[in-house]
């Protein structure tokens, strides 16, 4: 991809899945590379698997405080930040009707006000310095109803609103891009669906599988670079046709 | 890792002689690949490829009405006589009649819609069974920003490419298990001899209009290079995940009302 040589990418829930995926794609592009994930220990591991890492920060998105020392501290390691791929996030799977208080306040501080936190903390330097990327993961949950994932579809829904605002009041220094990834093949996938539901998936997926992590760190890759200067303010799906049709009522 | 390269695939791309369809043509032959030119115009659709070889790209020229189903047929023919294969269709090939319903003839909208639509269908049955044999391929439409919001005096271009968008996704849904992607474009206004021709349909200047067309979160319109960019991208193995989707390049005229 054009451009990403040298950029400096900060990548929040980096150190396993798609951020890990993502992280490595922009190094073998030629960029600088910090992560930040809240587990100390995937921090660790993820050094050795990316020794060409500028390094790690562990911290909590959900808590400003922190997000802003660990922001300051990847400006330390890389000398600012081009490119932010605003990633962290979790998921609980359970009925609507049994989503504790707790359950639904946990998914929101880290799934839409820490995707806030980063963001805003990475526009204030990026419209200083005068340019800047901002890529968001939100997910097919936020454009189609999924049962067991309320809260969870909630906030991707709000992180591609808050997409399209932030693109509008941003432009044109900075360009603000939601992901939009349907089934990809992660630990947390496989830590929430068992083989016969991961089959299930595949059979009714028109590509007939899942991603792998690989592929949607393409994506993130191509939204940062050159080729997507024209690109501001919109969801880019990718997600094997899984939402071309209307599932529900097939 | 998978990069936008076009080594060795052979590309065929309607409406290649100008605009956007030629920006492409360039850009894929300087990604490795083999580019089938098809355009109703004969003499800009043969210099076209004359250019692209010149630079040290391979190309041919094809004739077509893309709206004739005898013609799509000889371009069809001839890419596999030359090259035994197609592995990227471009649908680019496109006209607009800036008029609201009350002004458009039913000839104008037949032409809009069989030029924008209908030779997406005649040309894609012709591919798809070529791209199934081969073990997959990748199809590119071109949509628009109009695809998927209404414009002022845009009844039939708004029309036909709302149909490109969802006969994209249906496309995509019937063929995604032959590992045939199919996704669409939606640039905002390009800088092409088509935005100057709606000037000249609304009798308005071309600066003014293209003025106005700049009015948007990035303040500019697009070049055919960078929505070649994109399409590049749909086209390459880097987007081997993403089918059924409307690609969004218009600089944030989608995002909302500023």
């Amino acid at each position: 991809m054009r451009g990403l040589k040298g950029k400096r990418v900060l990548i929040t829930g980096g150190a396993s899945g798609i951020g890990a995926a993502t992280a490595a794609r922009f190094l073998e592009e030629g960029a600088v590379v910090c992560v930040l994930d809240r587990n100390a220990q995937g921090c660790a591991q993820i050094r050795q698997q990316l020794p060409a890492l500028a390094g790690t920060v562990t911290a909590d998105v959900s808590d400003l405080k922190q997000v802003e020392a660990a922001f300051a501290e990847a400006i330390r390691l890389m000398g600012g930040v081009d490119v932010l791929v605003n990633n962290a996030g979790i998921s609980i799977r359970h009925n609507f009707l049994e989503i504790t208080p707790e359950e639904w306040d946990k998914v929101m501080a880290v799934n839409l006000t820490g995707v806030f936190y980063m963001a805003q903390t990475a526009a204030k330097h990026m419209m200083a310095r005068g340019s800047g990327v901002i890529l968001q993961t939100a997910s097919t949950n936020g454009i189609v109803g999924q049962p067991y994932y309320a809260d969870y579809n909630a906030t991707k829904a709000g992180v591609i609103e808050l997409t399209k605002t932030m693109a509008l009041e941003l432009a044109p220094k900075v360009r603000v891009c939601a992901v939009a990834p349907g089934y990809v093949l992660t630990p947390m996938q496989r830590a929430e669906y068992s083989d016969e539901m991961l089959e299930a998936v595949n059979r009714k997926v028109p590509l007939h599988r899942h991603a792998q992590p690989e592929e949607i760190a393409a994506l993130f890759a191509f939204l940062a670079s050159d080729d997507a200067a024209y690109m501001t303010g919109h969801v880019y799906t990718i997600d094997g046709a899984e939402t071309a049709g209307g599932l529900a009522s097939r | 890792m998978a990069g936008c390269t076009l080594d060795g695939k052979v590309a065929v791309i309607t409406g290649a002689a100008s605009g956007i369809g030629r920006a492409t043509a360039s850009l894929f032959a300087d990604e490795g690949a083999v580019v089938v030119i098809v355009d109703r115009n004969e003499e800009a659709g043969a210099a076209a490829a004359r250019e692209i070889v010149q630079q040290g790209g391979r190309s041919i020229f094809e004739p077509a009405d893309v709206t004739k189903a005898d013609d799509c047929r000889r371009v069809v023919d001839r890419a596999l006589r030359e090259f035994q294969r197609i592995d990227v269709l471009f649908n680019n090939a496109g006209v607009i009649r800036r008029a609201s319903v009350l002004e458009l003839t039913e000839d104008d909208w037949d032409r809009v819609i069989d030029v924008n639509v209908k030779s997406i269908f005649l040309l894609s049955r012709l591919v798809i069974p070529i791209m199934a044999k081969a073990g997959g391929g990748s199809i590119v439409n071109m949509a628009s920003g109009w695809g998927l919001a209404g414009g002022p005096r845009a009844a039939v271009y708004c029309a036909s490419k709302g149909a490109v968008v969802l006969l994209t996704k249906a496309m995509a849904i019937d063929h995604g298990h032959q590992n045939i992607r199919v996704n669409c474009l939606c640039p905002g206004d390009t800088d092409t001899n088509m935005l100057r021709e709606e000037a000249h349909q609304l009798n308005e200047s071309e600066d003014g209009f293209l003025s106005e067309s700049a009015r948007r979160p990035l303040g500019r319109v697009g070049s055919p290079e960078e929505i070649a960019r994109a399409a590049l991208y749909l086209a390459s193995d880097a987007a081997s995940f993403v089918t059924g989707t409307a690609l969004v390049v218009d600089g944030g005229g989608l995002a909302g009302s500023a």
